[in-house]
Formats: C-alpha cells, structure tokens, sequence
C-alpha cells in the first residue's frame, strides 16, 4: 500500500480545466457597481490585465498554461497525494482518506498556483507593480514571490488582527521584496473612512480589498490582483484537482467525498471543479462535495445567494454569490484566510444547485482535528486547512458508524509554520467559538444593496 | 499621587471558619465557637505589596484599618474616621464611606465580604471604583479579587503603567444569609459598581477578542440589538438587568432600570420594573415576544441569580429560542462556567450543554454551559 502518490514533472497538467462550459446554465453576470449593468471587459481594465479578464467570461473548457508559468510552477509540482494511513487507523474507520498537500510550495500554501500566472500576465502587459490584500498572509506572501520572479513590485494591505497575529508572514513578504501594510491604513480613502469610524478595529479581508483596488485603481503603473472568489483564480487552481485526480486513478481509486475549505473558495475550487465536472456530466451522480468554513463566518451555510460588493467600500463589481453582506466584518478568528463575507460564485452557484454542500465548524474543533492530524500524519496544518480536516475526520467517523468503506479525498491547503501563536492560543484555551448570529442578523440587516433588475 | 480610601471590616470572614456561613447577626455565636478575626492579615498580605507604590491612603482607626497598613510597613496614611466602640459594623463602613467620598478619593480598596461590598457600594454606587481583597464567607460579587496578592496586583499594575486604570462593571451581590445557611442561593443583584481589572489573560492573545475594551464592546452590541429591534416592531423586547442591557436601552433611547426587567416594542418602553405576573401579562398579549438577558455575577449565571423575576413558568411561555443571552467577550473570559438555574431542573436541562452569547456587532460566540452549579 502506498502513502505517498508522485507525479512526474511531464505529468503536471499544461492546461487549466474552465467550468464554466459546463455548468448547467450560465452564470449571472458581474454588474457594475455604479450602474448595476452587466460588466464589458473594458470596465475592469483599470485594475486587470486582458488575459485575466478574458479567462474570467471564458468559454474555453480547457485553456493553456503558458510556458514561463509552467516552469515556474515545476518548483514545486505536481505535489504530492498521501494516503492517510495512520489517521486512518487512529479512527479506525474503513474509508480511505487521502489528502492532496499544497504546503510545499515556496509560500506553503496552494496560493502560488494563482499568484504565478497572475503576475506572468500583468508583467506582460506592461504593469509594474501590484496591488493586494491578504488575510492571514498567505495569499499575500505568495504574490510577493511571484510578482519578483518577474520584476514586478508589490504592495500587500495586510488585514489587522492577520498582521499583529502572524508576524512572520510579513517578513517572508519582505524577503521577496513586497512592501507590507496593516489595513485599515491611512494610504487609501476607503482605509481612512474604516478607521475615522472605528479605530480599532481589527480589519478584514473587506476593507484590504476596498485599499488595494483603490491603490490600483488611482496609480497607472499599477494593476489589482485579488487572490481567491473570482474565476480565473479558482481557474488556476484547477491544477490541483487534476493533479489528484490522475494520481488517484493510479491506484484505481476515485473519491466518494471530496472536501475542501472555504473562504473566497479558489482550493476547493480548484480542488473540487475537475471532479466536478463529471458529477454535472452525469458519469457520478453521487460524488459528494463538501465546502468547509467557519461559523464565526459562514457564507454558504448562513448568507443570501444575491449580487453584492467584494469589498467593504463598495469598489468592486457586484457579484452574484452567498453573502453576509459587505460590510459584515468577521470576529478575528486565527483562520484570517476564511474570514471573508462572500465567496467565490461558480461555488456559490454550486452549492445553490446542491451539486455541492457546505457546512461550517467552530474554531475549537477544527483545532482539535488539527491536533488529531498532527498527531497521526505529523503535518502541523494552517487553521484554514484544519477545517477541512475536521470534516474529513468527521465523514471518516460517519462511515466507521455505518461500515462504509468511502474514498474520501481532501485538500491540504497549506502548513501551519506560522500559525503557532492559533496553536498556543488553542492550548492555553484561549480560542473563542464565535458564531454567526443569523437570525438576528437577518432581522438587522438592511445593507445589502438592491441591484435594479437582477 | 493616587488616593485610596483603605477600609478594613474586622469581622468579616469570621462565621465562615466555624461552619456560620456567613457573620451576619452571629457574631457573638461565631466567638464563642472559636472565631478569630481574619481580614485584617489578609489586608495586610495585600497592603505589603502596595508598600512603596506612590499612593496615600485614607484609612479608618485600628483594626478597621490602621493596624494593616502600619505592619504592612506603609507610613503614608491618615486616619480620616475613628472607630470609638469596640465591635465594629455596617454603620462604621457606611460613615467611613462618606468621608472618602467627600475628601474625593481615586478608589476605595475594602477588605470584607459580600456584605461589605454592598454597605460600601450603597454609598459610593458608581461614583468610585471599589475593589475588594477577599476575606468574607461569601463572595459572589464581581468587585473582589480572586485573592489579597492578586487586589495588589491589579493596583500595581495599573499604577506603574502610568495610564489610566482598566475599569470594568462589577455586580455587587446580596446573598440572603438566613437562606443560605439552609443550602439555598437566594442572590439578588443589589447594584452594579466600577472596578478595576486586570485586561486579557496574556499579551500575546489578546487579539483574540474582537473586543477586548468593554464599553466598546457593550456599545456594538447595543447598537447590533437596536438593529434587531428596530427590525421587528412586530416584537416584544423584555430587557434584564446589568450594564449590557441598559447600553441596550441607552442606544433606543429609552429609560432602563439598571436591576429591573422592563419591556419595549417597536422602539416604545411599555412597561417598567416588571415582577413575574407583569411579565405574563404581557406575554399573554403579545404572542411573539423575546428576553435579552446578560450573565449576572462572578458565578456566571444566566437565569436564576438577580432574574428572579424570570420564573420557570415565563421561560416556558417564552419559549427557550426567545431568549437572547448577551455579554461582552471580557464578562465571558471572567465567566468561564455558564449555567441556568430557573429553579426547574428540567427545563434547565432542556437548554441542553451550550448556549449562544451576543458578544459584539453581529458577532456571537457559543459557549458551553455547566450542568451543575459551581459554588
């Protein structure tokens, strides 16, 4: 029996896999957000460079990988697929759990599967420097190194509570060469207005959206890129599942539950669409796809399917998708990269279709999973990812109950080297369970903006 | 220099070592048994580590206070109130109480109990902040520190910072002495007086909470239930008592009594100081209708210490998912045990082992809740 399960570098996929031809119906459009009219590529051209605003309206199932990515790319993949043998036996259940590891990368998470390709297109087109928000850092020390493979620079608006918590994510950003800002900061309009109302607060993923589309949208040298949500990102993920995919075929294995966490969406995503695919042709009606997230933040179990904002000031297109409304900002839990009040809506769509389900868990549970796995397989996984776990621990104990032997597959999106502070927090008890109030929010909430003819 | 007015009640404690629960009209029965003063050792534990600090005392005669401080070592003091009879009483600390207030000191520093606190607090109110070096029976009250180093902790800290202290609401309890030596917790929420405190746990997580500054906190999360309110006119809001639930009332602009139950709907008071029976009669007339109650005390207690009013038979015509707990993270991280006492095991037990607490804008954590009650 084998634990680790390798691809060679001539076996990495040379093509992302686009959903959206195969979704059932077309997504609803981006709308604008002054006018609430469907988006044209030129609205988005301040921000984007072509080619990402073409992969995002893209009819193409299957769109090529261009060769400078590709070669950066091989640094670190294919990454490797483990069989979770001593979880397994931990449990003692009788499904087979594999997890897919994107902690190898540089960054130490899946981020740079987007960031690489990103970078390679605006560098193309002439930009020279980027503009971004991070959460919990990953996504922001991930562009860091790629916009310096291609002599970009970088700008990264750091969510507060992620920047005072998790230091060390700031200087990898400074090793790669990225200036690195608390947000809310002074820089930006839509930053000043956060803090003139509340100085203290502990930012979001929101509000470094509103600062970094700003930064982008106010400098010409200067383009956006955003890191999770929206359809080239969760495109470019897509590596990762058909990755897996071939490397569980090696083994005549194809998964009955495929599990990922949530926050924008882009590693379940990317995870998730190449399976996804066959689940919507019709070859595997009963593949289960399960959506992890927070219940401090808990956008797909508790939010609305409309159109609102990305960000907190309102800068963004309005996408269709599940919201807890743009200005919601979330508790500061140690996950900082679920902490996000939308997500992506080709997973939004999903989940609303029931091709997927989501589901959401405290914050002192998943650390407990996360112990559980440290423990068994060793890998000290990022909060994001021990949700994840949790629910694969979870669908692993259900079928130990029932005698199933499931194949259950789940997406290691990152390592917890710089997590420890979650850690020490979790074992001094020190770990709040927030959760979404929803009723009460509902009843409350009235900011989520009407779009006339949608 | 910082001013404390330093009060010491020699007697307190004193049942408590010889099974009295409590001192309260025994202490004659308490000396025969045996008894010896405690309070004024555990004041001077405490007043050894403020030796040195710049702070000068106003203090009360012998062993009303005097005597601590001076075998403490501490020298900077005057006696501002003189004891002249020989057993010391709740008209003693009352008096000395007035004096400290006129002669405007920056914090009253007791050494008693449950019972002190409340002779103090019905003079001072929330004029001045009180903290309590524990040495009483009982202590079921939010101003006293969990022991005579910790009192002196807080002070020093909050002193060699340099800024301004942290001050917190702290519930100041009335416990029924008669009931309570039969084995029963008859509490009831006598005031609610500032204190300071100690903030977060360590450094390093404070960043946990979403809010580590309780004004801040108690304001979101006014402000998140005005929204609910606002949002349902079709509601009837029956708001208990504490400082969370009059920043509730403060933010609708509408009056609240600080330890009473009192009603609104649709933004209007409609009912003030609600006993049981009130509190039917507006359920028997408004089919839909919520509680928003906080946790009262240091003992963590949701319904059935000072919610009297909320008998098992109102719980039971609310409905258990109408009642909304709020609390603000620090109340919480002070509160780790939360339970429900309703005098209905029951029922109790139907809340089943955790409950949500509104604990900012919202944001809301669950937190689990004891099956058995601490104390």
């Amino acid at each position: 029996m084998k634990t680790k399960i390798l691809l060679d570098e001539d076996q990495m996929p040379r093509q992302w896999y686009n959903i959206q031809p195969d979704l059932p119906s077309p997504l609803d459009p981006p709308r604008h957000p002054g006018t609430g009219k469907p988006l044209v590529p030129d609205d988005l051209r301040h921000i984007f460079p072509m080619e990402l605003i073409r992969q995002e309206m893209d009819d193409r199932r299957f769109i090529d990988i261009p060769q400078e990515v590709q070669d950066i790319l091989l640094l670190w993949r294919p990454t490797p697929l483990i069989r979770a043998h001593r979880l397994e036996k931990h449990l003692g259940t009788p499904a087979h759990i594999y997890y897919k590891y994107e902690g190898v990368s540089p960054p130490g998470s899946h981020k740079p599967n987007t960031a690489v390709p990103q970078a390679y297109y605006n560098m193309k087109e002439g930009i020279e420097r980027i503009s971004t928000e991070t959460g919990a850092g990953q996504w922001g020390s991930a562009l860091a190194f790629a916009t310096q493979l291609f002599g970009l620079a970088c700008t990264i608006y750091m969510v507060r509570s992620s920047y005072a918590q998790k230091p060390y994510r700031k200087s990898m950003m400074h090793v790669w060469g990225a200036e690195c800002i608390p947000s809310p900061s002074t820089k930006t309009k839509a930053g000043q207005s956060v803090l003139e109302k509340d100085p203290e607060t502990t930012g979001s993923l929101g509000i470094a959206i509103s600062e970094a589309v700003e930064d982008a949208a106010t400098h010409s040298d200067t383009n956006y890129s955003l890191g999770s949500v929206l359809n080239h990102v969760c495109l470019h993920q897509t590596v990762v599942g058909q990755e897996c995919k071939e490397q569980l075929a090696s083994l005549d294995e194809y998964p009955d539950v495929v599990i990922g966490c949530v926050g924008g969406g882009s590693n379940f995503a990317g995870f998730s669409f190449p399976f996804a695919r066959d689940k919507l042709k019709g070859t595997r009606k009963d593949l289960d796809f399960i959506a992890v997230e927070p219940a401090a933040c808990p956008t797909l179990t508790k939010g609305l399917y409309t159109y609102d904002y990305g960000d907190v000031a309102g800068l963004t297109p309005l996408l269709k998708m599940f919201t807890l409304g743009h200005d919601f900002v979330p508790p500061a839990i140690h996950a900082g990269g679920l902490r996000y009040h939308g997500a992506s809506p080709i997973v939004s769509r999903l989940v609303h279709d029931g091709v997927m389900r989501a589901i959401s868990y405290h914050q002192s549970e998943v650390f407990d999973a996360a112990q559980t796995f440290a423990r068994t397989e060793g890998f000290i996984v990022a909060p994001e990812t021990s949700h994840a776990v949790k629910a694969a621990i979870d669908v692993a104990l259900e079928c130990k109950r029932k005698g199933e032997k499931k194949t259950i597959v789940f997406n290691c999106s990152g390592h917890g080297d710089f997590d420890m502070s979650a850690y020490d927090a979790y074992y001094t008890r020190q770990l709040a369970d927030y959760e979404y109030p929803d009723q009460l929010i509902r009843e409350a909430l009235s900011q989520i903006p009407r779009v006339p003819g949608a | 220099m910082f001013r404390i007015g330093f009060i010491v009640n020699p007697v307190a404690g004193m049942g408590g070592a010889v099974g009295l629960k409590g001192t309260d009209g025994l202490f004659d029965e308490a000396v025969s048994r045996g008894a010896v003063p405690r309070a004024p050792s555990r004041a001077e534990e405490a007043a050894r580590l403020l030796a040195g600090l710049p702070i000068h005392f106003l203090a009360c005669s012998g062993p009303m206070g005097e005597e601590s401080l001076a075998r403490a070592g501490i020298d900077d003091y005057e006696v501002v109130y003189n004891v002249h009879k020989e057993r010391t009483g709740a008209t003693d600390t009352i008096a000395a109480c007035r004096i400290f207030a006129e002669s405007g000191v920056d914090l009253v520093l007791f050494c008693g109990g449950d019972g002190t606190a409340r002779d103090i607090y019905s003079v001072l109110g929330d004029s001045i902040p009180i903290l309590g070096i524990p040495a009483g029976v009982k202590m079921y009250s939010s101003v006293f520190a969990i022991t005579p180093e910790a009192a002196a902790t807080i002070l020093e800290e909050g002193l060699e910072t340099g800024r301004e202290m942290h001050i917190r609401d702290a519930e100041v309890v009335d416990v029924d002495e008669e009931s309570y030596r039969r084995g029963e917790l008859a509490t009831r929420l006598f005031g609610i007086a500032r204190s300071p405190y100690r903030p977060g746990l360590v450094q390093m997580t404070k960043e946990v909470y979403e809010d580590p500054d309780e004004e801040r906190a108690k304001r979101n999360i006014a402000l998140f239930l005005r929204e609910v309110i606002e949002g349902t006119p079709d509601i009837l809001y029956i708001l208990g008592p504490g400082m969370t639930t009059a920043a509730i009332a403060r933010e609708l602009g509408i009056p609240k009594t600080i330890l009473g139950f009192d009603a609104v709907k649709a933004g209007e008071l409609v009912a003030s100081d609600l006993e049981e029976r009130g509190i039917c009669t507006l359920l028997a007339d408004n089919p839909r209708a919520r509680l928003v109650v906080s946790i009262i005390g240091a003992q963590g207690a949701i319904l059935g210490r000072g919610t009297q009013q909320v008998t098992p038979r109102v719980v039971r015509a609310l409905g258990k998912e109408n009642i909304i707990v709020v609390a603000t993270p620090h109340k919480i991280s002070q509160t780790p045990h939360l339970f429900i006492d309703t005098g209905d095991a029951e029922l109790d037990r139907e809340f089943g082992d955790s409950i949500q607490v509104v604990t900012g804008y919202m944001i809301a954590r669950r937190v689990r809740m004891e099956r058995s009650l601490p104390g």
